[in-house]
């Protein structure tokens, strides 16, 4: 080819590349929410003067740009198959552990102020806890993440082992008695899903296993697995580290226990004020987020009446590891109440007063317990 | 605004170029100079009237100096470029240095004067190094004075290489302001360049730095000697093809607009020496400091007790230019006595060694260099290298260290080719030599283009992570 031809196609491919790319980024439609991300997108900010100079208005609008990328999921599923294919064992502080699991990393969860802080806050409820309640009443419950329990499944030589260290710090700051080791327990159940593949909780049968044994130490009377009827609602479950991977992850089945012998609830939920009989909201099944079909998902406070003929009644504060697992307790309690912290302002001390309970439990998980700034709120 | 940006790569870059070519020759420059406006105007809106102070002050002093010259009042024009250069240094100095003069004067003396923290613009050390090879070379007679503010504007602010180099000085391309021909030769040939430094950056530097930031995230005292290393060699691969890739750009995008700059770098890494390394590295740096600091302070020629003092200064400026830190001024004299060194020294030795030997010697320093560049925390840095050579008796490698290496063993081979001269030889040897190219060489060359831009893009929408390490400087 003569040396201006060749010159001539390579421009031309270049320009194509640019402005078709542009083209496309003008043209195509804008959306509001990316089911993937479970976040609102940003759109195409207003600009002012005061906005432009002080910077806002460009920071904005390159947020929007990459945010209305078209094809975006694709863009992030592409690189992530570039990772993949040059042996990279992790993105975006990922493990691509054996048998499909994402996992993890919780990479500098563990050192940082809040992860200290924390324990001490949680040290304090604890000790203030016992006094009203007396210990043998009063549990805290940290549950391991997969990057501790399926270690064994990480990519080799991954030696992330900074969360049972952490662990082992909170469970020493808790007044004697009143630490529940779950990953014990969890070890123990190797053989089954403990985890989902793409999501960051635990399983509903996780859940169980430490369920059960926790109630066992408290006297309670738990419900063998066998007096449970198994319901798979959905095996199209793709969680939130699906999302934060992107490409092809595969997906998970969620399981729900059904009492045989029927129970009946009256699930109070304060964000909006409404009563329900169903502690499983099915209308999120069809949404990305599956994971909400335990209570409808994250809410400040949510209150369950029980036809349980018992005295005791349960307080929960907790993350949505505590989603799955509160269902089973609704077997021992003839009222149980759940708090989380980061969605509830009001003073946690007055709304302990006024419950009349007998047990609490304090239920996260490690990372989300190491990482969340709002447990500021348990000397509310 | 930084090229691999999708901003950039989106919106400002096919902007701009529909714009420039369709304007007559006249407003070619106009148009380059609001669009450099604009994208300095993007990242620093206000301190962009910094930059166009500077320009008029030095517009104007060039005319002065001039003027001063034809009338052979020398002392006349000596006094304005004094008053270009002190305004020159000042604003550097004010806007780069006042903190860090500060707190070294307080913990000097104890005091407290409150720091002003004023936040550094984006390409100061570049636009005003090129500001001052402008009025000096006025002074000097060695280029003609600009009359026309738009072409002048049009050179100081002139996006490529705006914000992070390379130092172009004023006379090379004095020329190319008035009467440039922009062609498809040129154009094809900055499209090759941007595209490899497209690829360098968001490809190679991104995603190596992240191993670096990885490692320096761990507790240093815990790091195995082999995660040290491998940590301080992924820090080395990333400012090469940060900086390296951002020149290419810079490089590619004026070939697009008829400008033909210097080259920035040239294979530093597999240099024989220190002094070769600095000949290959940052050239524009290296060269504006001897043109316009070693030169006339006496250079070589006033003895060697003077030679030695003119070496140590010019590379204490060098560190200090880096940043406002004192790590960078260790940096700096540290490359000051290796390179004397090696000139007082191991001169005569050295070429007599064997080439592997030398590049190792080579980059042994340049990696220790790194790191001491690296850590703005000295004692961080100090014990950094400690770790680098088994003081905290952590032993060779552990668990970690295998883990890294495997997961970066590919990047790291990558790296390490595209560091030499090998991939220029081997497409030379596949697609031949020749200007000239079969349909089908043409092809891979195109699939190849396509490829780094498709990744490119892939990576950038992915990230968070693609900070230009050389924005501070």
């Amino acid at each position: 080819m003569s040396t201006k031809k060749q010159n001539l196609v390579r421009i031309l491919f270049f320009l194509i590349l640019i402005f078709g790319m542009t083209g496309i980024t003008l043209i195509s439609p804008k959306r509001e929410f990316s089911q993937r991300e479970n976040r609102s997108l940003a759109q195409r900010p207003e600009a002012s003067v005061r906005r432009c100079f002080s910077g806002e208005f460009e920071k904005d609008y390159e947020t929007y740009l990459t945010d209305q990328f078209p094809w975006r999921d694709g863009w992030i599923g592409l690189k992530t198959s570039v990772e993949k294919a040059t042996f990279k064992t992790e993105t975006n502080d990922v493990y691509f552990a054996d048998e499909g699991y994402l996992i993890e990393a919780h990479t500098g969860s563990f050192s940082g102020a809040t992860a200290s802080n924390n324990i001490r806050y949680l040290q304090t409820f604890m000790e203030d806890c016992a006094e009203l309640y007396g210990k043998d009443h009063v549990t805290a419950m940290v549950v391991p993440n997969a990057v501790d329990i399926l270690r064994d499944l990480l990519p080799a030589h991954a030696s992330p082992y900074d969360e049972e260290l952490y662990l082992a710090q909170i469970a020493q700051a808790m007044p004697e008695g009143m630490w529940f080791e779950s990953g014990e327990i969890l070890r123990e159940h190797l053989d089954i899903p403990l985890y989902y593949r793409t999501d960051h909780h635990w399983t509903t049968e996780a859940a169980y296993y430490v369920y059960e044994a926790w109630a066992r130490e408290k006297g309670l009377d738990p419900l063998s697995l066998d007096q449970y009827r198994k319901e798979t609602v959905t095996t199209e479950f793709k969680g939130t580290i699906d999302a934060k991977v992107g490409g092809e992850n595969g997906s998970d089945a969620i399981n729900l226990y059904i009492p045989k012998e029927e129970e009946h609830y009256q699930v109070y939920h304060a964000a909006d004020g409404e009563t329900t009989d169903d502690i499983y909201d099915y209308s999120c099944l069809e949404t990305r987020d599956k994971y909400s079909v335990f209570f409808g998902g994250n809410q400040g406070r949510i209150e369950v009446t029980t036809n349980c003929d018992s005295e005791k009644r349960l307080l929960v504060v907790k993350d949505s590891y505590a989603h799955c697992f509160i269902p089973f307790t609704l077997h021992n309690f003839s009222r149980v109440d759940f708090v989380d912290l980061r969605y509830y302002n009001e003073s946690l001390k007055e709304y302990m007063e006024k419950g009349d309970y007998t047990d609490i439990l304090f239920l996260y998980n490690a990372a989300g317990f190491a990482e969340d700034a709002s447990l500021i709120k348990l000397g509310n | 605004m930084v090229f691999s940006s999708l901003l950039f790569l989106f919106r400002f870059l096919p902007a701009v170029l529909i714009l420039y070519y369709i304007a007559p020759r006249k407003l070619r420059n106009v148009i380059l100079l609001a669009f450099s406006l604009f994208f300095y105007a993007w990242g620093e809106p206000k301190y962009v009237f910094l930059m166009l102070f500077t320009i008029t002050m030095d517009y104007f002093v060039g005319q002065g100096i001039d003027k001063a010259k034809k009338e052979g009042n020398q002392k006349k024009a000596k006094r304005f470029l004094m008053c270009s250069i002190l305004v020159n240094l000042f604003v550097l100095g004010f806007f780069k240095y006042a903190d860090f003069l500060i707190g070294t004067v307080n913990s000097l003396t104890g005091a407290s004067i409150p720091l002003p923290g004023i936040p550094l613009p984006i390409g100061i050390s570049f636009f005003t190094f090129q500001t001052m090879s402008y009025t000096i070379d006025v002074y000097r007679g060695n280029t003609t004075v600009q009359k026309n503010w738009i072409k002048y504007g049009t050179y100081v602010s002139m996006f490529p290489q705006l914000i992070a180099g390379p130092i172009v000085q004023y006379k090379t391309i004095a020329e190319q302001m008035e009467h440039r021909r922009e062609n498809a030769d040129d154009f094809a040939e900055g499209i090759h360049r941007f595209m490899i430094g497209l690829g360098k950056k968001v490809l190679i530097a991104n995603n190596i730095g992240a191993l670096w930031d990885t490692i320096a995230a761990l507790p240093v005292e815990g790091l195995a000697v082999g995660t040290a290393w491998i940590g301080a060699l992924a820090f080395t691969f990333q400012i090469y093809f940060d900086f390296s890739g951002y020149s290419d750009m810079a490089i590619g995008l004026g070939k697009m607009f008829g400008f033909h700059f210097l080259e920035n770098f040239n294979y530093p890494y597999i240099s024989r020496s220190i002094t070769e390394f600095w000949r290959r590295w940052h050239i524009s740096l290296s060269s504006w400091f001897k043109e316009y600091v070693y030169i006339p302070l006496g250079g070589n020629r006033a003895g060697i007790a003077k030679q030695i003092r003119n070496i140590l200064i010019v590379w204490m400026l060098t560190g200090i230019w880096h940043g406002a830190s004192w790590n960078y001024v260790a940096w700096g004299v540290y490359y000051g006595v290796l390179l004397l060194f090696e000139k007082l020294v191991l001169g005569r030795v050295l070429p007599k060694l064997p080439s592997l030997f030398r590049r190792i010697y080579t980059m042994f320093f340049v990696i220790i260099g790194w790191v001491l560049f690296k850590c703005e925390d000295m004692s961080y840095g100090l014990s950094y290298l400690k770790a680098m050579f088994g003081g905290f008796g952590t032993g060779l490698w552990n668990q970690e260290t295998i883990y890294l290496l495997c997961n970066y063993a590919v990047l790291f081979v990558i790296a390490l080719f595209g560091s030499t001269m090998l991939p220029k030889r081997g497409a030379a040897v596949v697609l031949g030599n020749g200007r000239k190219k079969t349909w089908a060489e043409n092809a891979v060359v195109l699939i190849f283009y396509g490829l780094i831009f498709v990744l490119s893009v892939a990576y950038l929408v992915d990230a968070t992570y693609n900070p230009f390490l050389y924005f501070r400087f």
